[in-house]
């Protein structure tokens, strides 16, 4: 279900839009800063009990990271990525989860009416009643966010505890993070936190950090401090955008599908009123028995 | 004197011989279609109906309402798939079945031009006397049914298992089962318009299975000539 | 620690080595971000694996497991060579000036009196040279004496150059001296730094060595007692501290009190022995705290036999059991395992019964095959917990940890289900030394009991077996006082305000005898109010003050900070008498005043000392007492004759090391180290067995327990055992990251996933190719379904340190192989 009590700013499949224009509210956004974070997954276990996520099945594989990826049943996920520069060792770690991209490709690609919707406050969440489980909204996102239940057959990725903000409330990962380099608040906040960040940062040796707000996707509420310039290195997207071919066969095909498929039915009748059917001439087959 | 006039036309002959038999005359009417390739025929439209309806609505909101036709957007979901398997497999035994007819006449391999296309439906073209039972457009469109069907299946299947596949393979797949699906729509409602109101006296050939002669006549004189054994000028 | 969580915000200077905070404790880690973020504190890491606290260090140096001693005086020699030391401080607050006796002296690894026969030092000459002309000890405040403790030091660290630290730990030199320049620069009065550890340090050999030193380091530095200053260890549970306090180990009674030894059959022989002697009263006066030993010592068998205590019966003191050995649990095990105990002459018996309480021996090893086995030798065995662990299915163990049939077994267990943590009230002491309270979550499930009901119906059925048929000494059973409102199961707040003490009489104010400042029954303030003549009653003097007559101060959760540094006083209580960073008199100079005004532990205002709860008289002026009130010095120790294994730290190789000790082969591993050698205990050599190995734990597991959580998320979280392996090794084996490998000791062999990663150092070791490679504890063979995994401590050896006879768990010999 979504959210009864926020406004609903976009939403998927929707003929017209449903803009409400009842209130305006400030979009939130979550600070992550990686150069604190210590990789404890207290928002791993935060996220799952809040949620109340099933047990993935995960196996030691060689890794401090939980799962190669997010899962319908693991919405946030710290990735661990060694890295050698320089002989100097890196072990960057990052929470990933949904982005909240202000232009989500995923309810850009989902064709289900309402199964997507971003709420004015920017939060992009799936209404699992009226998801479908094409996983389009899989191919929308840059991320790679998205995941498919297969007990459901429901997209299912992190709301960012919209039950949570909704009242008020910090999401249950920013609650858990025992070093505070997660943060909640306004995107206006989290953006100038992570700018003061990223300046404290330069000044520290990190010459290259940034704030990671990609404009591909018209920024996103995760704002996240990388210390080294390089997203990559992070499992980021350098320069996300909600693919090309989803936008042309949203924006151009389809309309135009549709136009080809009406103008083949008034063709068709245009040519009925135009030519007429095709008939065999008028006693055409007098003369024959009907029997041999 | 038989037994036909004790028990008189309790049962169309026509329609009785149309169970196996084609291409005969029976009673005045020539039996286009046996019973086997009108079934065919209809289950090929039957999942393409399904399929129609189900992925109508998830193509685009427009068509939304046609989810409520087979059980909402999720059940739509579920089974346009299956009836694209349904639909791929019935074209394949529609394949087979008219594969032998669908050979492009010397005077008809330029029906891909849009002009012969014109001229025809301008009603100014002239049957073609080697073309057969089938003129040189429903050929094309045979051969079209078939190739969406591929193209149906190719695309649907990365559609159907989307977490199997990579991101921008399944872009494409989505971009060319549209491409697909515009050109089969439009592909269906020309069919369907030839098949009734231009072209009177079709549809029975794939209801009742017989036609006239003189609407074989008119469309397919080279079969009509080749069932019936008349010659080119008889009827002059 | 010293300080306190939230005092690590304070520092300029964060050295963690022997410890992976981040990983640990991530919770109070919060303190090391605030400070870089908020001060641009540097954090420096020294540890043998690139862990998740060096991930955001700002610098990293690995080190060979085993010889942070070596890397630490490394440290001294660069700060006391390059003058990079607080001089005034050393002066003042240590015991640098101190002149040592000449009959001290170390050579070739040995310190004098070693006595090769008992393989103990006789620590006579380690001592302060008396001065000839007073009865003192001779004191030169230049510090030029070469007999004086700094000049001595100067000495006995000169050989830690860092090319010798290069050759022994294996940190390249560039990045050594990088660690030394940063670490150091906190020498001016107005830098401070701290130094955290943990396990890292505790599990060798040479712990309580290398954790002096640290403090030695930060001595120097004049670190200690000041706000961001401090040697600060953080304790391995969330109530390890409190159970130290109260008689957690074999050798201490409640509030650190020593634990009677046969041989002092009454309480003034005991004195004698427990309370150290007033040193130095001419050169420095010490104030020397433990004198009112007796006081907490009345007061704590006034808890115990109650009206039974008193003075003509030495207030019970012959009842108390007293010990004729050591206890700690590695005897207990060798003398089970070989059914008599080795320490008495083999004249005594093993332990033919045990209760466990809430610990896992064949979990927690060190080498399960001999716990196991040492078990199978019970007659009955009691476990108390919360799930089947390994040590409640022993008899279970899998026949490669050396298990035999059940079968064959005689031991009894009995399984007694136990409250966790969230199931019941009370108290947990932090590593802070902060006892807060905590309330209970839920009820425990099924016939699962508190710990404290069913200590007391054990207690209560002893009792009245001795009630009932008497037997030996039956009084020393039968005076302990019961006297909790519900006996069966007390509660803890009651117990809690026994703890902190009352008055059984009036308690009158020394300074206006007219003036009482306590009347019978009520609680006292604290421990300075404790008297040893039977007036007042107190389980622990130490957490006096917890429950006063303002009640439960465990329970206040008051954030509000006067001093701006984070004390909070008003939040729970730390103890002692609810001082936030301990020798805080170490924070000003000879006249009371700060070394670093914006950084004031305590002042002299001309009256008291104000600021933190000060650790001095609070209105004796500057110059009456050292700063160090608990020593007999009352100067911190630079040179500290106390020690079983040498008055100065000294590099040794582990037990089982990879090379000899390159400073003095003969004498490689630390010659007081404490050596099963059972026919269990095996030890292997570099020729076999070519890697070092050391183990740890994960952020995402609690010790042996997490495992046992139904469908829980940290099991999800880190769902199985690994064995991190330096890539260049994997690659010279052959093992590919997440394949199976074996990794054996002399004591045994598991196996495991391999995690091949660049964060395990190769390190160049006195010229050879060293590796390293290690893994974590958290997984046997008890467990919630699909989540057992292979007992760490199989591999590890019974050795420890001579001083706490904690394991060596972080530095042995393994071979790996392709599994």
């Amino acid at each position: 279900m979504t959210v009864q009590a926020l406004e609903i700013k976009r939403s998927s499949a929707a003929m017209w839009g449903t803009k409400t224009g009842l209130r305006e509210k400030p979009v939130v956004s979550k600070y992550i800063d990686t150069t604190t974070c210590i990789g404890c997954k207290a928002c791993e276990a935060a996220c799952q009990e809040w949620n109340d996520l099933k047990t993935v099945a995960t196996h030691q594989e060689g890794s401090y990271q939980t799962l190669p990826h997010l899962d319908a049943d693991f919405w946030n996920l710290i990735r661990f990525n060694e890295r050698e520069v320089d002989g100097g060792l890196m072990w960057l770690m990052r929470k990933d989860q949904c982005m909240h991209c202000a232009e989500p490709g995923c309810l850009e690609a989902c064709p289900a009416p309402g199964a997507i919707v971003q709420y004015a406050n920017g939060i992009v969440d799936v209404d699992p009643s009226k998801c479908i489980g094409c996983g389009y909204c899989s191919t929308g996102c840059p991320f790679d966010v998205p995941k498919f239940h297969k007990t459901t057959g429901k997209m299912a990725k992190c709301t960012l505890c919209v039950d949570r903000v909704e009242v008020g409330l910090e999401p249950a990962c920013i609650k858990a993070c025992p070093t505070g380099c997660l943060q909640f608040g306004s995107k206006e906040q989290m953006v100038a936190m992570g700018n003061a960040r990223v300046s404290q940062l330069k000044g520290a040796g990190f010459q290259d950090a940034m704030l990671y707000d990609p404009q591909g996707v018209g920024g996103t509420s995760v704002v996240t401090v990388l210390g080294h310039g390089h997203p990559e290195w992070y499992d980021l997207p350098r320069d996300p955008h909600v693919p090309l071919l989803v936008r042309a066969w949203k924006s151009i095909l389809r309309p135009l599908g549709v136009l080809a498929a009406f103008a083949a039915v008034i063709g068709v009748f245009g040519h009925y009123a135009t030519y007429g059917p095709k008939e065999p001439p008028e006693g055409d087959g007098v003369g024959e028995g009907r029997t041999k | 004197m038989s037994s036909a006039s004790a028990q008189p036309n309790r049962v169309d002959r026509a329609i009785v011989v149309a169970r196996d038999r084609d291409n005969v005359v029976v009673a005045g009417e020539i039996v286009r279609h046996r019973r086997a390739t009108r079934i065919i025929h209809w289950t090929v439209a039957l999942t393409f109906l399904i399929g129609l309806l189900s992925g109508m609505p998830i193509w685009t909101p427009l068509f939304g309402w046609m989810a409520y036709l087979v059980g909402g957007m999720e059940v739509a979901r579920v089974i346009h798939p299956y009836a694209g398997v349904a639909f791929v497999i019935a074209s394949a035994f529609q394949f087979f079945h008219w594969l032998g007819d669908m050979h492009f006449a010397s005077d008809e391999k330029d029906w891909w031009r849009p002009s012969r296309m014109a001229r025809y439906m301008r009603w100014e073209d002239e049957a073609s006397e080697e073309g057969g039972k089938y003129n040189g457009g429903q050929k094309l469109f045979f051969w079209a049914v078939c190739l969406g069907a591929v193209g149906f299946l190719v695309t649907g299947i990365p559609m159907w298992f989307p977490l199997r596949f990579p991101a921008l393979l399944r872009e494409i797949a989505i971009i060319l089962h549209d491409v697909t699906f515009i050109c089969f729509l439009i592909g269906v409602i020309l069919h369907i318009y030839l098949g009734t109101a231009a072209e009177p006296g079709t549809f029975r050939a794939m209801t009742r299975g017989t036609v006239t002669r003189s609407w074989a006549r008119l469309h397919h004189p080279g079969w009509f000539r080749k069932v019936t054994g008349e010659s080119r000028d008889k009827r002059t | 620690m010293t300080n306190g969580w939230v005092d690590i915000k304070n520092a300029d200077v964060i050295l963690a080595m022997g410890g992976n905070p981040a990983e640990n404790h991530p919770v109070g880690f919060k303190w090391f971000i605030e400070a870089k973020k908020v001060r641009g504190a540097k954090l420096v890491v020294v540890d043998p694996r690139f862990t998740r606290t060096a991930a955001v260090a700002d610098f990293y140096a690995p080190l060979r497991p085993g010889t942070d001693i070596a890397f630490l005086l490394g440290l001294i020699r660069y700060a006391l060579n390059n003058g990079r030391y607080q001089e005034d401080y050393v002066r003042i607050h240590t015991n640098g000036p101190f002149i040592i006796k000449n009959e001290y002296s170390f050579n070739d690894g040995l310190f004098s009196g070693w006595d090769p026969n008992t393989k103990q030092y006789v620590k006579d000459s380690w001592g302060y040279q008396a001065d000839p002309k007073s009865t003192a000890y001779g004191v030169d405040p230049t510090m030029q004496n070469p007999r004086c403790v700094l000049q001595l030091l100067k000495q006995h660290v000169d050989r830690y150059t860092p090319e010798m630290v290069e050759r022994i730990c294996g940190t390249p030199k560039d990045k050594f001296l990088k660690v030394a320049e940063i670490v150091t620069s906190t020498h001016p009065a107005n830098r401070v730094g701290t130094i955290t550890y943990a396990l890292g340090w505790t599990q060798h050999s040479t712990a309580v060595q290398i954790i002096r030193t640290a403090a030695m380091l930060q001595l120097l530095l004049g670190n200690v007692g000041m706000p961001g200053g401090g040697v600060d260890a953080f304790r391995g549970h969330s109530n390890i501290q409190g159970a130290t306090d109260t008689a957690g180990n074999t050798e201490i009674l409640p509030g650190y009190l020593k634990t009677p030894q046969g041989q002092f059959q009454t309480l003034a022989d005991y004195y004698k022995n427990a309370i150290p002697m007033t040193l130095n009263q001419q050169a420095w006066p010490s104030m020397n705290y433990w004198v009112n030993y007796p006081k907490f010592m009345v007061s704590l068998l006034k808890s115990v036999y109650g009206n039974a205590a008193t003075k003509d019966n030495d207030w019970g003191y012959g009842w108390l059991p007293k010990i004729d050995a050591n206890y700690s649990w590695m005897y207990i095990f060798d003398d089970m395992y070989r059914g008599s105990s080795m320490r008495v002459g083999g004249k005594e018996t093993g332990p033919e019964g045990f209760i466990t309480f809430g610990m896992n021996p064949v979990g927690l090893g060190p080498n399960s095959k001999k716990m196991i086995a040492a078990l199978s030798k019970l007659k009955w065995m009691v476990v108390v917990e919360n799930a089947e662990t390994e040590t409640a299915t022993f008899w279970k163990a899998p026949k490669e940890y050396g298990g035999a049939a059940s079968s064959q077994i005689q031991t009894e267990v009995f399984m007694l289900p136990a409250a966790n943590f969230a199931e019941k009230d009370g108290t947990f002491t932090n590593s802070a030394r902060w006892l807060q309270w905590k309330w209970k979550a839920l009820d425990p499930p099924g016939q699962a009991k508190m710990d404290q009901e069913i200590l007391s119906r054990l207690f209560l059925a002893v009792q009245n077996l001795y009630r009932k048929e008497g037997g030996a000494v039956p009084e020393a059973v039968l005076n302990v006082t019961w006297a909790y409102a519900n006996p069966v199961n007390p509660d803890l707040a009651e117990v809690l305000k026994e703890m902190s003490g009352k008055a059984l009489g009036d308690i009158k104010d020394p300074k206006d005898p007219t003036k009482v400042l306590k009347t019978a029954g009520q609680q006292l303030d604290g421990f300075g109010q404790l008297q040893d003549d039977g007036s007042t009653l107190c389980g622990n003097w130490l957490h006096s003050g917890v429950y006063t007559e303002a009640g439960n101060n465990a329970q206040r959760r008051s954030t509000a900070d006067p001093t701006g540094l984070g004390m909070f006083h008003n939040w729970a209580f730390s103890w002692p008498a609810n001082r936030r960073i301990m020798y805080n008199r170490a924070s000003a100079d000879a006249n009371g005043q700060p070394w670093d005004p914006t950084r004031v532990g305590i002042r002299w205002d001309g009256a008291k000392w104000v600021g933190d709860v000060p650790d001095m008289k609070p209105d004796a002026p500057p110059g009456t007492y050292g700063a160090f009130i608990m020593l007999p010095e009352g100067v911190g120790r630079l040179f500290a004759p106390a020690l079983n294994d040498g008055p100065f730290p000294e590099h040794y190789e582990a037990v089982e090391a990879p090379i000899a000790n390159p400073l003095h082969p003969k004498v490689t591993s630390n010659p007081t180290a404490l050596i099963f050698k059972s026919d269990q205990d095996s030890f292997g050599t570099v020729d076999k067995f070519p890697y070092v190995c050391t183990t740890y734990r994960l952020t995402e597991h609690f010790h042996y327990w997490t495992k046992h959580q139904a469908g829980g998320v940290l099991n999800e979280l880190m769902p199985g055992f690994f064995v991190e392996i330096p890539e260049p090794l994997a690659r010279q084996k052959g093992i590919a990251n997440g394949s199976k490998v074996k990794v054996s000791s002399a004591r045994g062999a598991i196996e495991g996933t391999a995690m091949v990663t660049n964060r395990m150092p190769t390190l160049k070791i006195d010229g050879k190719d060293i590796w390293h490679i290690g893994f974590p504890i958290h997984w046997g063979y008890a467990a919630e379904k699909g989540h057992t995994g292979p007992l760490a401590n199989f591999l590890t050896p019974s050795v420890g340190d001579p001083n706490t006879w904690t394991p060596e768990y972080k530095a042995f010999l393994v071979n790996l192989e392709k599994a």
